[in-house]
């Protein structure tokens, strides 16, 4: 900062400039959102079409596979510069400044580097790939050609903002550095080694260490690997990517992140705490259970554990302090009991195991609803253990006040009954159900009039920005995950996995050691989609359950959202609480250990499943 | 340790898709020993038909099987293997592949960077459902599930069904839970995701046969010599003509688990309906295809 206070820009042209950066961001913003609007219409309209006239729409899921990989592209230059953008800082806060202001131009560099990759890459796809799509009678060269002007895009503003934030000088370096990157990853070294993917992990946890968004870490690490015998061309590396994101159960992703922005802009997510703490508020540490308690009911209708840490750092948080709970602990139980909402149907991190694996969604959801019975527990246990000190219950809630604020949550609590009524009974498939939750809130909140146009725009404007963050990410893991595959690290996994044997306990011990280990570095969607495909043969072939191991594999890495060094939920529930991170990485401990002591639950049962006779297994 | 080649495969270890390529590998070994690496990657784990097809072009699998319908976005002219009720049985099917038509089709693959070292036949495809629905007639306002392709979706919308493009993955759930009602697939695949679980009938159409190709990336046989691309042509060959051997008992023993399990299999009735319905789909797609004679003619093959 104190090097953009010298800089050489005058401050008239800065504030130029800065409005220019700003209406560009605008300008993108909104078309995102219009572009998930049209998403959603469209997946409305298969729905209510087949409903009345019987038939589907042939053409509606391609079309809305395509306009998801708009999205991405659209959401890609804001991913790169926004809050969005996933950067590790807590490594770079430890050096000193001249050393913080070179990794900050390192970072860049490698971020234009994997921009360069996704434009120039994508370019070349669009030329080469051909091709025309039967349904929609439009070339596939398109969805290419999106991702190219999406990386031309990113590069822009990754130096604007950088102009900005440092120098024109320090952006030009970062420009300079970027570029030699990407040429020098097309060049062969003649080296070849023996396992691309090193190379390529190597270089992507450089870029993560200085603080490079991660997903624009991961190509720029695939691309490097290029000069060492990698077995990925540059086009290949963005097929991969735009793939990664083509796939129709992410669909569900956009509309779950909607209906969480709608459920709490719209208040009705306020209304599900009332009818928490009438339920719970009497308790020790009443309002930390009531906590725990709407954060379980709002999970019921959102799949976005980031989502419900958001809702509840800004309903739920203020509320503890003012209690006398000190705002570290506050923001920690908050963190803390968000997991759940990936754990507790719809998930969005099932759905991507689902995506990467081929495993059933519909048997990971009522796999989450087993797991969600026994974390819930264990973290009520938590808090009532942890929580001395704060005696705060409130008096119990008459059987009057606790009706009334029922029928005041039953708009929130009628989404979940919604989603999970409508894909059980059949009515609607997963990816629709999502967009039906979508429906549900606009619906219920513009009848209440809790919400007007300008909130759904801001609704629309923020979810695309996040879904397209995520989306990114998915699709940035794609090719790692295929360098994975060729480089045959999962016959070294297995390996790993089997060292203490071949059976279901010892199988199941190390699995989750290597997960616990294997989180602490990598974004929890990253996780699932490189480590599940990899994980998941050898958990089958040592007799366990693959949807029982997807699910245990999904707890795990969610516990990674509370830890260091990329604790995503943490540092939203930290960065809107304005409680810094290390303290509530300390405040969550108690309840990290519930959790793991969960974990140990859930995985004991899974590994005696195998042995168990038919009789007790048809119990569940 | 030879020339990497990057293989990509749909399926597991022990199904005939990946199977294929541990015997072309064998036979590799045998007859250009140290001249091929090929790295076999199972379970779709660089992607689903149309994703490895790109990389094909790409550069970044080498070879692959692929069904016809999955490359019809870039030579549409091979869905005339994918017509209703043209083909009678195997033989059929195998015969006109070896005459011109297959040439014809080879060529057109080629010119789109698909060098085609054969074909394959993934079995028929037949109709699933909740009931023994054996007639055009009780398919006529079911809900049934199709692959993302005008042809399937025109073949029963003809029949007065409705038609709903479900990806696979979601389909055994939208079975289940009774988004649809039916959908049409092979009986090795039938079994392979459980389908019987949620449509026990499986009534035999035999309506499309699923005929696939074996095939390479163009740059990549480029870069061979002269003798290596006749090892490896004759590798795969002799693989096409056994993952046949496989399909067939795979389906064999694939039916023997469903019966097991609660499966029940029809006999299809009233074939001039079936096949009165199928051919308003091979007069609709007669233009696209080389004409109505090209497809008669096919039809009149011994
Ligand atoms: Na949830
Ligand atoms: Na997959």
């Amino acid at each position: 900062m104190s090097l953009a206070a010298r800089g050489p820009v005058p401050p008239a042209l800065r504030r130029q400039s800065e409005r220019g950066l700003v209406g560009v961001s605008a300008v993108l913003e909104w078309l995102g959102a219009t572009v998930l609007g049209l998403l959603f219409t469209i997946v409305m309209l298969a729905v209510l079409r087949r409903y009345l006239f019987g038939a589907g729409l042939i053409w509606s899921d391609e079309l809305a596979i395509w306009l998801n990989v708009a999205l991405v592209a659209l959401g890609m230059p804001l991913a790169a510069t926004s809050a969005l953008s996933m950067r590790l800082d807590v490594l770079v806060r430890l050096l000193p400044g001249a050393g913080q202001r070179l990794a900050a131009i390192l970072a860049d560099a490698v971020a234009v580097h994997g921009a360069l990759v996704i434009a120039i890459g994508g370019a070349s796809v669009a030329a080469l790939v051909g091709g025309t799509s039967t349904v929609l009678g439009l070339p596939e060269s398109l969805r290419f050609a999106a991702f190219a002007v999406g990386g031309g895009f990113t590069v822009l503003l990754l130096l604007w903002r950088a102009a900005l934030d440092r120098s024109l000088a320090a952006a030009l370096a970062s420009l300079l550095i970027g570029a030699g990157f990407y040429l020098a990853a097309q060049g062969a070294t003649g080296l070849s080694l023996g396992a691309p993917s090193l190379v390529a992990a190597l270089a992507a946890g450089f870029g993560l260490l200085i603080g490079a968004p991660l997903p624009f870490a991961l190509l720029a690490g695939v691309s490097l690997s290029g000069a060492f015998g990698g077995l990925l061309p540059e086009p290949a590396i963005v097929q991969n990517t735009v793939s990664g994101v083509s796939k129709f159960l992410l669909l569900a992703i956009p509309f779950f992140l909607l209906a969480g922005e709608l459920l709490t802009a719209g208040g009705l997510a306020e209304r599900l705490v009332r009818f928490a703490a009438a339920l719970v508020g009497h308790w020790r540490a009443g309002l930390a259970q009531t906590a725990l308690v709407a954060s379980t009911l709002f999970s019921g209708a959102s799949g976005s554990s980031v989502a419900n840490a958001a809702f509840g750092a800004k309903v739920m948080a203020p509320a503890l302090v003012a209690r006398g709970y000190p705002p570290a602990n506050a923001a920690a139980i908050v963190a803390g009991v968000s997991m759940i909402d990936n754990i507790i149907p719809p998930s969005i991190a099932f759905l991507i195991l689902a995506a990467a694996t081929n495993l059933s969604v519909g048997s990971l959801l009522v796999g989450g609803f087993v797991a969600g019975a026994v974390l819930v527990p264990a973290l009520a246990i938590g808090i009532h253990l942890s929580v001395r000190g704060v005696v705060d219950e409130a008096p119990k809630a008459t059987a009057a006040e606790r009706g009334r604020s029922f029928v005041g949550a039953l708009p929130a609590i009628g989404l979940g009954v919604v989603v999970v009524v409508g894909i059980r009974f059949g009515v609607v498939t997963v990816t629709e159900a999502s967009a039906l939750a979508v429906a549900y809130a606009l619906v219920v909140c513009l009848a209440l009039r809790s919400l007007d146009l300008a909130g759904v725009g801001r609704a629309l404007r923020s979810s695309a920005g996040e879904a397209a963050a995520v989306g990114l990410l998915i699709g940035a893991s794609a090719p790692f995950a295929f360098l994975l595959a060729v480089d045959r690290v999962s016959d070294q996994m297995a390996g790993l996995v089997t060292a203490l044997g071949g059976g279901p306990y010892a199988v199941m011990l190390l699995a989750n050691l290597v997960l616990l280990v294997a989180g602490l570095f990598l974004d929890i969607g990253a996780a699932i989609l490189l480590l599940a495909p990899l994980m998941l043969p050898v958990a089958i072939a040592a007799g366990l359950d693959p949807i029982q191991f997807g699910v245990i594999l999904v707890v795990n890495l969610m516990i990674h959202g509370l830890t260091p060094p990329l604790g995503i939920l943490v540092y939203v529930v930290s960065g809107i609480t304005r409680v810094p991170a290390a303290s509530v990485f300390r405040a969550v401990l108690p309840l990290l250990a519930a959790l793991l002591a969960a974990l140990a639950v859930l995985c004991l049962g899974a590994a005696a499943w195998p042995s168990l006779p038919p009789s007790i297994k048809e119990l569940f | 340790a030879g020339r990497p080649v990057t293989v990509a495969s749909l399926l597991g270890e022990d199904k005939p898709e990946t199977r294929i390529w541990r015997r072309i590998s064998e036979i590799l070994a045998k007859t250009a020993p140290g001249r091929f690496d090929l790295r076999i990657v199972a379970n779709a784990a660089l992607g689903g038909e149309k994703e490895v097809a790109e990389g094909i072009k790409l550069g970044s699998v080498q070879a692959s099987l692929s069904t016809i319908s999955a490359l019809s976005g870039w030579v549409p002219e091979g869905q005339i293997l994918d017509l209703p009720f043209l083909f009678r049985d195997r033989g059929h099917l195998k015969r006109v592949l070896a005459g011109p038509l297959g040439d014809e089709l080879k060529a057109k693959y080629e010119a789109q960077g698909f060098v085609v070292l054969g074909f394959i036949n993934y079995g028929a495809r037949h109709l699933l459902a909740k009931e023994p629905i054996t007639t055009p007639a009780g398919i006529k306002g079911k809900r049934i599930r199709v692959i993302q392709s005008p042809l399937h979706t025109e073949l029963w919308s003809g029949f007065g069904a409705f038609p709903t493009p479900i990806p696979i993955p979601e389909t055994y759930n939208a079975l289940k839970s009774g988004v649809v009602d039916a959908m049409d697939l092979t009986k090795s695949a039938y079994v392979g995701f459980k389908l019987h679980e949620v449509v026990p009938w499986l009534i035999e159409t035999g309506h499309i046969w699923a005929t696939g190709v074996v095939y390479v990336s163009a740059s990549f046989w480029k870069g061979l010599s002269a003798e290596d691309k006749a090892a490896f042509a004759a590798a795969a060959a002799e693989g096409a003509a056994h993952f046949d051997e496989l399909i067939i008992a795979d389906e064999e023993a694939s039916m023997a688990k469903a019966k097991a399990e609660g499966g029940k299999v029809a006999q299809a009735e009233d074939r001039a309906g079936w096949e009165a319905g199928a051919r308003k789909v091979w007069t609709s797609f007669a233009p696209k295809l080389g004409g109505m004679a090209k497809i008669e003619a096919i039809a009149a093959t011994p």
